[in-house]
């Protein structure tokens, strides 16, 4: 099993109660593949950054998705293929992830083997009212 | 022990002794830069955060380059994937006029 970041944009001309039955039928599409939903988002209108297809704007939903290979191409498939949704991103993650963690923890391995920064030395200060009587007399 | 605190010291003191007197001098005091990414130990650059990849793209759209940010070459490579996946979901702007 694999970890996937799917988003999904739907078209703005969906009424949010469209929107929210239009992304149940999607992660319906997702679980009847053999997918297991791990996280899912929705991110509501928002603002395109660049017009795709004449809208300025869309509904996110994102789906966070531990699945086969073959069952996210399915559905990429069919993502493809539907005109509410105007653009989609499917990406595997745990890869990255791993790595990540790898190269954080190499990280933390290089901090600790490095000797501890020496403490700045005490700003020299001392109290005045001595330095005066020792100058008095 | 001795051998290394021997080159510390005399270093250490030399250096400090320049450092006061180029901190006095208002000129050529440039603030040093560091990669975010390290700094705030964010390992993963997260495609879907956008506040944090914005701040990356300058007025025109592009990709801040690793000279002006500062990020180090692994997070600026990580960085530009994350910033080209949001920019194929309409999340950040290929290019802006």
């Amino acid at each position: 099993m694999r970890l996937y970041d799917i988003v999904i944009l739907l078209t703005p001309d969906l009424s949010d109660e469209e929107a929210v039955k239009l992304s149940a039928e999607h992660r319906k599409l997702l679980t009847d593949g053999g997918a297991q939903l791990v996280k899912e988002e929705s991110w509501g209108k928002r603002k395109l950054a660049y017009p795709i297809a004449r809208k300025r704007e869309a509904y996110y939903h994102l789906f966070q998705v531990s699945a086969l290979p073959g069952a996210v191409a399915e559905v990429e498939r069919k993502l493809r293929l539907s005109d509410q949704v105007l653009r989609h991103l499917a990406v595997r993650a745990d890869e990255e992830l791993k790595r990540s963690a790898k190269s954080a923890e190499r990280i933390k391995a290089k901090a600790a083997k490095r000797p501890p920064r020496p403490a700045p030395p005490p700003a020299p200060a001392p109290p005045e009212a001595s330095v005066e009587e020792r100058t008095e007399p | 022990m001795t051998a290394m605190f021997g080159r510390s010291g005399g270093h250490g003191a030399s250096r400090d002794r320049e450092g006061k007197t180029a901190g006095r001098k208002k000129f050529f005091v440039r603030r040093r830069k560091v990669c975010k990414f390290c700094a705030e130990k964010i390992e993963y650059v997260d495609w879907k955060d956008v506040k944090l990849l914005a701040s990356f793209i300058p007025e025109r759209g592009k990709i801040l380059p690793r000279r002006i940010s500062g990020t180090c070459a692994l997070h600026q490579r990580k960085l530009q994937t994350a910033i080209k996946r949001a920019r194929s979901i309409a999340l950040l702007p290929y290019a802006t006029d």
